[in-house]
């Protein structure tokens, strides 16, 4: 018996060892670089090729020094959620890739419970790890943020999804979700639809998805009432407190599409996956949310992006351009006029509703000849062709 | 109507199949506190397999078309590998227990803190990620049974029976009922059922009658594996989209408690697990239950706060408990170690 645990042991370890070699195959060289440079983009190997994805980048990099110069703190979910975090460390890693910089990631202990010493904690960490510059994500951070920042005045904070918190070394980056929200109720209404749904996840209490889903309501009544229909739409909060997939909101969803839903708009990270496999189970559709979720199920027709990549990359390069002054504790809200939300055109599948329409639509908010609604306070009104069922 | 028996099968099965491995198990006289972990344990094999198989490209030419019966082949192969993980992941439980014979609750509980941080560090390694998924596609486009699948029209109506059952399911709840009719009949009408019994109830006369103890509390234990670990796996197609986190939202847990409120016997544990699935289904899903089709959604409109329903899985529970408990009874030797030289 002992024999037998001792070669199981040893198969353990083995595999372990062959599976950790393979992830590090194509380790990036950015040992040249002297860690404390201030060359702006000068990176020692040949230059990335225009279609460079971020998917193309390791997540993990090992600096010779040990110090990592940019730094993603995620929010609740994990890093690859094909989502709001995942979208935020493309932008990290292409500016820092781009640019010969080192980069790692930080993941607040405790997960889904993470609390605010667990945040900081990890800022911490990053900040001892030689970050210059570290990007935190998600509303949440923000009680740690202050106390982080208010302790490391020499280092940069980008605070995604947050707000400015009086101090020089934070910058905060909102979204006028709204907007994309907007586009994509109006494009699945102009395609047809006229029962949907809004699955939306932190229980209420997250104002990005509250401005999601008040723009999603916005945009399908729009529609509607171009169009002369009327469009019944599901509203609902439940079980997507935590972000991720569980058998409850699948079961919700498919009750859904099972009494005549149409499009669910899965507004939240892993949330996604239960309402994909409710939408393939009953042949219904979904609409993605922060990334293009195309990718990931043949049941996705549009999703409404915002640009967290290139928010990422355009704070970093504030950051280390000398420019910080101009966003240093300011609140900057990123919309349509900026490139920052839209919905995806290159993997256009709806066919009532054309890439031409769409960009007229786009181009009259960026104009600002229609203004959407950012207060969700103002949820629950009377829609001239919309009944709202808020669950 | 349709949708309600689906969804509770659906939250039922994994919850029958997995209390009957802990009736083989404890009936033989070994507490499984383990079958958390088993679960987790099988879920992570079976979607790897999936994965691994989805990656391989051995299937894919049978996807593309349309070869469901191929597909569903690969479900079998993967409940099947799931099944083979759980028993020898539960023989580190027999061991302790029967060669050692160490305290079986220790031992189990062990098993559970081991199975999710194994489970997490082995998807780090595969996947670098918290999650396990498949390469590509949804669980519903590969595995699901749908009446197009079987060759009918999309609009074919195949009256109540065709549509609940043929339409819009899944393989494995059918073969998860099967191996539990079957498994009833061997636990009670075998010579083998009935000696795992008496090794539950008193393993000394056993002995005393020849029968090998030791063997048949190893044997009630892997066969308790092989179910939790298949059942892990079914959890993980049918309600989460055949992904795997170190998670299966304490359906281990759940199962004990419904083999306990079924004291211990398969009818009753089938029909507390199809009771305690109805109410977690309509919990879930109450705003959109059409019982009887005729577009009025009665539990929507009554008005009740959905904390009532989310709750009434567990009063349910409760109440029947506290009618039914009394007549409870475990098996007398379970938990005991076996001492051949006790009386």
């Amino acid at each position: 018996m002992k024999k037998f645990l001792a070669m199981i042991l040893a198969l353990v370890m083995s595999l372990s060892l062959v599976a950790c070699g393979g992830s590090k195959t194509e380790q990036k060289p950015a040992e040249e670089k002297p860690a404390q440079t201030e060359q702006p983009a000068a990176p020692t190997e040949p230059a990335a090729p225009a279609e460079l994805t971020a998917d193309d980048i390791e997540d993990n990099m090992t600096s010779a020094d040990g110090k990592y110069q940019v730094a993603f703190i995620t929010d609740v979910g994990q890093l690859k959620d094909k989502s709001f975090n995942q979208g935020t460390y493309d932008g990290v890693k292409l500016y820092a890739y781009q640019n010969g910089l080192s980069y790692k990631y930080y993941q607040p202990a405790n997960g889904d419970q993470a609390t605010d010493d667990d945040r900081y904690d990890a800022m911490k960490a990053a900040v001892e790890g030689g970050a210059e510059v570290v990007v935190c994500a998600g509303f949440m951070q923000g009680g740690a943020l202050e106390r982080a920042a208010k302790e490391f005045t020499d280092t940069k904070f980008v605070f995604i999804d947050g707000w400015s918190l009086g101090l020089d070394n934070v910058t905060g980056i909102a979204f006028k979700e709204e907007q994309c929200g907007y586009f994509a109720g109006y494009a699945v209404v102009k395609e047809g639809f006229t029962k949907l749904g809004f699955s939306g996840g932190g229980g209420g209490t997250n104002d990005a998805c509250c401005r999601y889903g008040y723009g999603f309501v916005q945009g399908a009544n729009a529609a509607a009432a171009e169009m002369g229909v009327n469009v019944a739409m599901n509203y609902s909060w439940q079980y997507g407190a935590s972000f991720s997939a569980s058998p409850e909101l699948q079961a919700m969803a498919s009750g859904w599409y099972e009494s005549g839903t149409e499009v669910i708009f899965a507004c939240g990270g892993s949330m996604f996956q239960s309402i994909a496999a409710a939408a393939s189970a009953n042949d219904g559709y979904v609409v993605g949310v922060d990334v293009d979720q195309s990718s990931e199920s043949d049941t996705v027709i549009t999703s409404a992006m915002k640009g967290l990549s290139d928010a990422a990359q355009w704070a970093c390069t504030k950051a280390f351009d000398g420019s910080w002054s101009e966003i240093g504790g300011q609140a900057v809200s990123l919309g349509a006029a900026e490139g920052s939300t839209g919905i995806p055109t290159e993997t256009w599948c709806l066919e009532n509703y054309s890439v031409e329409e769409y960009e007229a639509q786009f181009a009259d908010v960026v104009s600002g000849k229609l203004v959407i609604d950012a207060d969700f306070n103002n949820l629950e009104q009377d829609y001239s062709n919309l009944t709202l069922n808020i669950i | 109507m349709t949708f309600l028996v689906q969804q509770t099968l659906i939250y039922a099965i994994p919850l029958m199949i997995v209390a009957l491995a802990g009736v083989f198990a404890e009936r033989s006289g070994i507490i499984n506190l383990a079958l958390e972990g088993i679960m987790i344990f099988g879920a992570f094999v079976g979607v790897y397999f999936v994965r691994y198989m989805q990656l391989a490209g051995t299937f894919s030419a049978a996807k593309e078309s349309g070869n469901w019966l191929a597909l569903q082949g690969l479900e079998l192969l993967a409940m099947l590998v799931s099944a083979l993980m759980g028993a020898l992941f539960s023989l580190l439980l027999s061991f302790a227990s029967v060669n050692l014979k160490a305290d079986q609750t220790i031992g189990g509980t062990a098993l559970n803190l081991m199975a999710p941080a194994l489970v997490l560090f082995l998807i780090r390694i595969l996947s670098n990620q918290n999650t396990l998924q498949m390469a590509e596609g949804d669980a519903a486009s590969w595995f699901m049974i749908k009446k197009t699948t079987l060759g009918f029209s999309k609009t074919a109506d195949l009256g109540f029976l065709g549509t609940t059952f043929l339409h819009k399911v899944y393989l494995a709840t059918y073969v998860c009922i099967i191996l539990f009719v079957v498994l009833s009949i061997i636990l009670y009408k075998t010579r083998f059922g009935l000696r795992l019994r008496a090794c539950g109830e008193n393993p000394q006369a056993a002995d005393s009658l020849g029968i090998n103890v030791y063997k048949m509390r190893y044997a009630g234990t892997t066969i308790s594996g092989a179910l939790a670990g298949m059942g892990g796996f079914v959890y993980a197609l049918t309600t989460a989209n055949c992904t795997s986190n170190g998670d299966v939202a304490g359906f281990g847990f759940l199962a004990l408690a419904v083999m306990i409120f079924g004291n211990w016997k398969p009818l009753n544990i089938a029909g507390a697990s199809l009771l305690f699935g109805l109410f977690k289904c309509v919990a879930a899903s109450y705003s959109s239950i059409d019982i009887n089709g005729d577009g009025v959604f009665a539990l929507a409109d009554i008005g009740i706060s959905p904390h009532f329903y989310r709750m009434l899985p567990y009063i349910i529970t409760l109440v029947v408990l506290a009618f039914t408990s009394k007549k409870s009874r475990a098996p007398k030797a379970e938990g005991i170690p076996y001492d051949k030289g006790q009386r």
